[in-house]
């Protein structure tokens, strides 16, 4: 009997499949793939691709998310070095570095290997928490702050402890929250409203006393200016009187009539402006009305 | 399929055939009627087959098509082949375009979406409000205390409690890492944006997180959040200035912290004022200082230009006085008494009484009214 070869080509189709079923299986790029041989541990797959297997139930093949998982710590409660409670919260992100043992320990349940992880990254916090003071966790002095520090020494504790037994990798680990107890709070805000108080009257003191400096230094440096002024001011006037005694030499020549001049001059000035002048009948050019001569003799008040 | 299909009567026509033996029967109606319906069978098989060789070539033509597909311009794609990437390097990206797979479980086709920006919040530091709360800007009532897993807020160096919330916009830098080697990319950039936000927290004082040096703590934020995100090569890419900050001191001691507030404007206000005045006694003295100065050579000037006027005139007169000082002096006084009365407001002339006895002058003189200076107000 003659054969169709669609016929032929379709039953061959259907025969790999079937077989690639059976004899084939694939992991993906995000998996990492144990085989067992009658139940028994044969091999693990971490690469991504094809791979061939014995059919069911010869060998079964387990595959896990070979991912990076989130893992996120409710906060709770420890103690410092120095005694004090500080409310702590971690997160981490861990895969699986070893698919038997992964098998072995959670059957393969990631459910079940967060639950086994978290009181082993809760025991590495209290225990390195313990060790360090506050200060090593909150501090304005970066030489004395131990943050990084603190959270490797928690991974590394984590890391010894889950590796080996748990076929489980940490890739990350940090701290998501730190707090004080609820009734700490309260004593804080105390302190802080304390400090605030203290910072207003400094600002509002240190506002004045500037103030005042500034005012002060100003006043200095007007009545210096104003003092330097007068400095040179008499020292052009003295400049003055040198260059006009150069002048004066010239009434040596006849003191009198300088002395008469200047009087003169002196007269004149002085009477200058809202005079009341009494005169008496000796008075110049009064005395002329007496019909005899005479020098003065008048009383002047200004 | 057979192919038995040759037109009847060619096999057995009984007339090409004369030495063949005879049918027992000769043929009648009823064999013509079988022979048409025989080859009507054909014939639709015929037809039947054709419309199914048509329909597999149509189902071969949807089974290439099917396996067309596209990639938007904010897109990149990853092809892999049962469960393996397909390429090396670059080539691993499949870019915007149109593109060809085979079907599941030989091509798999993951896209990501590494033009379009992602946002995360972080909230751990921040106090506890609704969304409706969060629209309104409404804050919530001053406790007293914080309650741990309800209010968040965050520890400053100086022990200070604050509130501190980022948010954080990125973009998917590799692909490759983003998708395969995290489970849950998203979450774990939201661990670590709680962690910068309480580590920079930790080494920032209140003060500075809060008013002082609100841009540097921003930085710290955005420094820290790349340095794990490229320890644990997420594959993320944050551009500069893609996380903001938002800090608040708490409702318990807000008022406290305005008081500060206002205590150094206050304190400004006082500073700023005292070199208001500084500003202007300088001025003023300078002012003064230059007038005193032009006093001083106006002065100068005077004098040096009068006492040689005084000098010349002396000079010229003295010759007349060496001739007659007696009748010079006269002269010269009775010409100043002249202008003396002249001058003068008020004249008294005081006659010699009869009696010859000296007058007696009683003067009641009256304060001259000071010109008062208007006081210009104090600036103390």
């Amino acid at each position: 009997m003659k054969r169709n070869p669609i016929t032929v080509f379709t039953a061959a189709v259907l025969l790999v499949i079937f077989a690639c079923m059976l004899f084939t299986f694939q992991v993906r790029q995000t998996e990492v793939a144990v085989v067992t041989t009658f139940g028994r541990y044969s091999h693990s797959v971490t690469n991504a691709g094809f791979q061939f297997r014995l059919p069911w139930p010869i060998q079964k093949v387990y595959q896990f998310d070979h991912r990076v998982q989130s893992f996120e710590r409710k906060f709770d409660e420890t103690i410092t070095k120095d005694q004090i409670n500080v409310i702590i919260a971690v997160y981490a992100g861990w895969r699986i570095a070893d698919p038997k043992l992964f098998l072995e320990s959670f059957n393969g349940d990631t459910t079940r290997a967060e639950q086994t992880l978290e009181p082993v990254i809760r025991n590495a916090k209290s225990g390195v928490i313990s060790t360090n003071n506050f200060s090593d966790l909150i501090s304005t002095n970066q030489a004395e702050l131990k943050f990084d520090q603190i959270e490797k020494a928690m991974l590394d504790a984590v890391q010894a402890q889950i590796k080996q037994t748990y076929g489980v990798a940490i890739e990350s680990l940090g701290i998501k929250q730190l707090g004080l107890p609820e009734s700490i709070t309260s004593t804080v805000f105390e302190r802080m409203r304390a400090e605030r108080q203290r910072l207003v009257a400094g600002y509002l003191s240190e506002g004045e006393r500037r103030a005042k400096i500034t005012r002060a230094d100003a006043d200095a440096q007007a009545n210096k200016i104003l003092a330097e002024a007068s400095g040179e001011a008499k020292r052009i006037l003295g400049e003055a009187d040198a260059k006009a005694s150069q002048y004066y030499e010239a009434f040596r020549k006849n003191p009198d009539l300088a002395i008469f001049l200047m009087q003169l001059n002196a007269l004149e000035q002085s009477l200058k402006d809202r005079a009341y002048l009494i005169l008496g009948p000796q008075t110049a050019p009064f005395n002329l009305l007496n019909g005899a001569p005479g020098d003065a003799g008048a009383g002047v008040r200004k | 399929m057979d192919n038995d299909a040759s037109p009847p009567g060619s096999k057995h026509d009984p007339t090409s055939a004369p030495g063949a033996p005879q049918p027992a029967a000769a043929p009648g109606p009823a064999q013509g009627a079988e022979d048409a319906s025989a080859e009507a069978l054909s014939e639709a098989l015929r037809s039947s087959f054709n419309i199914v060789k048509m329909l597999m070539g149509a189902l071969v033509v949807a089974f290439i098509l099917s396996g067309v597909f596209t990639i938007k311009s904010n897109q990149v794609a990853i092809k892999l082949r049962f469960g393996r990437v397909v390429g090396v390097g670059e080539g691993q990206l499949l870019r915007p375009g149109l593109h060809w797979k085979l079907p599941y479980p030989v091509h798999e086709i993951v896209y990501v979406p590494v033009g379009e920006s992602h946002t995360v919040t972080s909230t751990a530091g921040w106090y506890s409000q609704t969304p409706e709360e969060a629209a309104s800007g409404q804050k919530p009532q001053p406790l007293g205390m914080l309650r741990p897993g309800v209010d968040g807020y965050t520890l400053a160096g100086d022990g200070d409690i604050i509130h501190a919330r980022a948010t954080l916009t990125y973009r998917i830098g590799d692909p490759i890492s983003y998708v395969f080697n995290f489970a849950n990319a998203t979450n774990l950039l939201q661990h670590i944006l709680d962690n910068a936000l309480f580590y920079v927290s930790a080494r920032f004082s209140a003060d500075d997180a809060l008013y002082r040096n609100k841009l540097a703590f921003q930085e710290a934020v955005q420094a820290r959040v790349e340095k794990l995100v490229e320890q644990l090569k997420l594959g993320v890419k944050i551009e500069s200035g893609e996380v903001r900050i938002d800090t608040e001191p708490p409702v318990d001691v807000a008022e406290a912290f305005n008081n500060v507030i206002k205590a150094q404007q206050q304190g400004d206000i006082k500073i700023q004022e005292a070199e208001t005045y500084a500003r202007g006694a300088t001025n003023k003295a300078v002012g003064d200082a230059s007038v005193i100065l032009r006093g001083g050579l106006t002065a100068s000037n005077n004098l040096v230009t009068t006492v040689a006027a005084e000098a010349d005139r002396f000079a010229k007169l003295l010759p007349s006085y060496e001739a007659d000082p007696g009748l010079f002096k006269r002269r010269f006084l009775a010409d100043r008494m002249g202008q003396v009365l002249t001058n003068a407001q008020y004249k008294i002339f005081l006659p010699e009484r009869a009696d010859g006895k000296p007058w007696e002058l009683r003067l009641q003189l009256s304060k001259e009214p000071e010109i008062r200076k208007k006081e210009s107000p104090k600036t103390e």
